[in-house]
């Protein structure tokens, strides 16, 4: 792959990164109703005037919009995501404390989901149209229409109000001051309930394109002509099927990584974990738009960033893919 | 994206509740706590100290210091177990003497002379004296992004005669002093604030978050919890809980699957109408209900067609049926409404204002003024325009909804045809509130409208209600006008003497309830949930709800 070829890309993916921050920025100067409701959130009406000039000055809406948007992009590029009205507290701050949350979630919620969905998948289409195969995919169509909260408000009855075994809420238990490894156990505990939701609802995803891009390639001709070599069956799933069939299943892990953050709003509302997801639930019943603005623009770099992976896998796992570029 | 966090919260309860109910553990004994912090719970009668109470709330208050606090419930009242105030509130929801053991009123109304309790300290050793006072109203009215800033604005001058003696002069007689400042403002620890230049980006920790209050906040952390500790010096006497845990939930729903799973002792919102039952059954969980001061009304411009007519809004009045409201919206977890606005729980109530329901008087009200259906369309015309207007309601709320669709019904049965217009919150608010100042006019027919209790709380704000002069009448959004309402507006807000107070107040109520400024609809009622096993101590403040610091003191302690 060319140098010229990346810059292109990259230069693509700036561009499309200014579009949602140019969005992000005109969204709450377009929406109905009063700019400063839209900065200084519910409690707009609380404010004296001398609060709501200060408000106007610190948001700089009293500036022209040319104005407003230099210092807006200037801000953000020195990771300054503005100021809550609603928290009292810098944006920037707010994203810190709650990205690892999500991260750990969506991390172990991908890890499963792709080790999970890639085995069932290739065991499902090499069993295809056996009990195994008619089992595992009617089972996937059905995780995969089920709505996260109602799955994750399930788990909660079950395993927590009724069993007890795993905690209902948070990432911690509140003010227990455990220390090391209680501490290490205190965590996993409650992030299994809620990753677990996660995870259910992205392997659908995987298994399906693992699957169907594993009967694509069985139907292969270079497939026929290694059972005519006499390669044993284990060696071609292994080396010739499944590798194959892993080139879409990466791109479509990457992608899951950016909507896998779009899932963490409900999942986390619903186990109140302490994530960016929360993050957002909170802002929108608030009215927090500041807050609003900037955690959806780090779900869209989020999203950014995981097209970018699948762009940059995508040649390194298919040798074809790099000779056309 | 268009989210409804009250209906989805309501959806996602109801749920939990029905998974519950089905499964068969539910029906033969209460989960075991799910944590093995639980704490050591005291018998009731015991005098002994409760080791800890697990509270939960919905959302972060940030960090809790009187400018970062987040909202005006439950914020201020986490902020107040730290912090005292001159005067508090007792059961009955009315200021007693506090930090001050005596507040004497010039016969003016406008200076008012405190004198502190002996041996108050901050929880850092450092007495409390009337120079913390001083430099409270004067930091607070410097440094105005806080809401007690507007408090103290009618404060002109404070002096300090002795250590223990306060004077606060006021620009002029102010009877709502008392409940709206003095039992409302933090005193503030003079040596720890002086060198705090910017309150509101200031991060409190636990060495410098100092106050008077029974507790002391120990550890914040965002978006999971705060953890308080008793401050056993408190002069009002030792709390009964040693340490109070409060953890932030992202929903209702997911405060009561704790409280469920014992993994909290109390939620510190009201539990939602349709989980009363269900959660009150489950055992070793008590609700607590009473009266709250929130309101739900409707709201309409009396300066244009067609409520411009005290006719109309009498029929709209008469048409609605209250009762119904209650019942069927609240599952009868609300208050119907008084026409005359003040809640029959306050003390303040005029018992001889009757709210009743009578569609045949309301359809004769109509006729009397030729209000009739001329073009056979069930739908009245007055003066040849149509009775069909928009009804505004905030989509965010589902309750107000179903509050909206019900009275849509109720007046289609005297011909007036207010349709149900279900609007972001935002707009909502423009349309009945341009830019939250009233002298900007209104944009709107009819649309239903709430206060937060403290209007309720404070009769004085009847002025501030239904004056017409926006600068006096700063909410009174519906552009209500009447010459002998003002002159009462104004002789309450300088009138000191209870008895003729209570009389300026009944009449108000008159006047509302047969000019009908806006039509009141209900007061939802509180029900609060609580373990009584950890802690049975919860009182409940007419108006209020359980969650105040007073719940948390032994009874000898208490206002």
């Amino acid at each position: 792959m060319g140098s010229s070829s990346i810059t292109g890309r990259l230069l693509q993916y700036v561009l499309v990164l200014l579009v949602a921050v140019t969005i992000n920025f005109l969204l709450p100067r377009l929406m109905p109703g009063n700019p400063l409701a839209l900065i200084a959130g519910a409690d707009v009406g609380l404010l004296t005037p001398e609060q709501r000039q200060e408000v106007i000055e610190r948001a700089g809406l009293d500036r022209p919009l040319i104005v407003q948007y230099a210092t807006y992009i200037g801000d953000l590029a020195t990771g300054d995501f503005g100021y809550s009205y609603r928290q009292k507290r810098p944006i920037t701050d707010l994203i810190a404390e709650r990205l690892p949350w999500t991260l750990l979630l969506t991390g172990i919620a991908l890890a499963i989901s792709a080790v999970v969905g890639t085995l069932l998948g290739a065991l499902s289409a090499w069993r295809r149209g056996r009990f195994t195969d008619v089992a595992s995919l009617g089972v996937m169509i059905v995780l995969e229409s089920m709505p996260s909260f109602w799955l994750g408000m399930l788990l909660v009855s079950i395993f927590s109000v009724q069993l007890g075994i795993f905690p209902t809420f948070g990432a911690i238990t509140p003010a227990a001051g455990y220390q090391g490894l209680e501490a290490v156990i205190d965590v996993v505990r409650h992030a299994i309930l809620p990753a677990l939701t996660l995870s259910i609802l992205s392997v659908p995803g995987v298994y399906l394109t693992m699957r169907y891009s594993m009967l694509g390639v069985l139907g292969e001709d270079f497939i026929r002509t290694a059972r005519a070599k006499g390669l044993s069956e284990r060696a071609i799933l292994l080396r010739h099927v499944a590798r194959n069939a892993l080139v879409p299943v990466v791109t479509v892990i990457a992608l899951r990584l950016g909507f896998a953050f779009g899932g963490t709003v409900v999942v986390e509302t619903v186990f109140s974990y302490p994530g960016l997801g929360r993050l957002i639930f909170e802002a929108v019943s608030g009215r927090d738009y500041p807050v609003m603005q900037a955690t959806f623009l780090v779900f869209t770099i989020a999203v950014l960033i995981s097209n970018l992976l699948a762009d940059y896998l995508y040649p390194l796992l298919d040798p074809r893919a790099r000779a056309a570029s | 994206m268009r989210f409804d966090p009250g209906r989805t919260g309501a959806l996602l309860a109801a749920i939990v509740i029905t998974v519950a109910a089905c499964s068969p553990a539910a029906s033969t004994a209460p989960s075991e706590p799910a944590a093995s912090t639980s704490p050591t719970a005291a018998p009731s009668e015991a005098p002994t100290q409760v080791a800890q109470v697990r509270m939960g709330i919905v959302g972060d208050e940030s960090t809790l210091n009187p400018y970062t606090y987040v909202t005006g419930f439950p914020g201020w009242n986490l902020l107040m177990l730290q912090y005292d105030s001159l005067m508090a509130i007792d059961e009955q929801g009315q200021p007693q003497p506090w930090l001050a053991t005596a507040v004497d009123v010039s016969a003016d109304g406008a200076t008012y002379t405190l004198t502190l309790a002996d041996g108050v300290t901050f929880n850092d050793g450092t007495p409390l004296t009337s120079a913390d006072v001083a430099f409270t109203v004067t930091y607070f009215q410097a440094n105005t992004q806080s809401r007690f800033t507007r408090a103290l604005r009618g404060v002109e001058s404070v002096e300090t005669p002795s250590a223990t003696t306060v004077v606060l002069k006021l620009a002029g007689p102010n009877p709502s002093f008392p409940l709206r400042t003095l039992a409302d403002v933090p005193i503030l620890p003079k040596h720890i604030w002086e060198a705090v230049t910017n309150p509101a980006e200031h991060t409190f920790d636990s060495v410098t978050n100092v106050g008077s209050g029974p507790y002391k906040l120990v550890e914040y952390n965002s978006d999971q919890f705060y953890r308080f500790e008793a401050n056993a010096d408190y002069f009002r006497g030792e709390p009964a809980v040693k340490e109070l845990v409060v953890a932030k939930f992202a929903d209702d729903a997911g405060a009561v699957a704790a409280i469920r799973a014992s993994e909290i002792d109390m939620i510190v919102r009201p539990v939602a109408p349709e989980q009363i039952d269900i959660l009150g059954a489950e055992a070793g969980i008590t609700i607590n209900k009473g009266p709250q001061f929130t309101t739900t009304m409707l709201n309409y411009d009396t300066t244009k067609f067609p409520f411009d007519r005290v006719e109309v809004r009498q029929a709209v009045s008469l048409a609605v049926d209250r009762q119904d409201l209650a019942d069927t919206v609240y599952l009868g977890g609300a208050t119907p409404g008084s026409s005359g606005w003040i809640h029959p729980n306050s003390p303040f109530f005029n018992s001889a204002v009757v709210t009743k329901t009578d569609v045949d008087a309301a359809k004769a009200l109509l006729d009397g003024i030729n209000a009739t259906d001329t073009d056979g369309d069930g739908i009245r015309e007055l003066d040849g325009q149509p009775l069909s207007m928009e009804m505004l309601t905030p989509s965010n709320d589902s309750l107000r909804l179903r509050v909206a669709e019900l009275v849509r019904e109720m007046l289609l049965q005297i011909g007036i045809d207010a349709k149900v217009a279900s609007v972001e919150q935002a707009t909502w608010e423009a349309k009945i509130w341009p830019d939250f100042d009233v002298s900007k006019g209104r944009d709107y027919q009819l649309g239903v409208w709430g206060w937060s209790a403290p209007v309720q709380a404070d009769t004085g704000q009847i002025a501030q209600l239904v004056h017409s002069d926006p600068a006096v009448g700063s909410i009174n959004l519906t552009g209500f006008s009447d010459p002998e309402t003002d002159q009462l507006a104004e002789e309450l807000g300088i009138t000191g003497d209870p008895a003729r107070r209570q009389e300026i107040i009944n009449r108000l109520q008159e006047i509302i309830a047969t000019e009908l400024p806006f039509v009141m609809l209900l007061y939802p009622d509180g029900a609060y949930a609580y373990r009584p096993d950890v802690y049975d101590g919860w009182i409940f403040i007419t108006g209020r709800g359980i969650m105040d610091k007073i719940s948390l003191l032994p009874p000898e302690a208490r206002p």
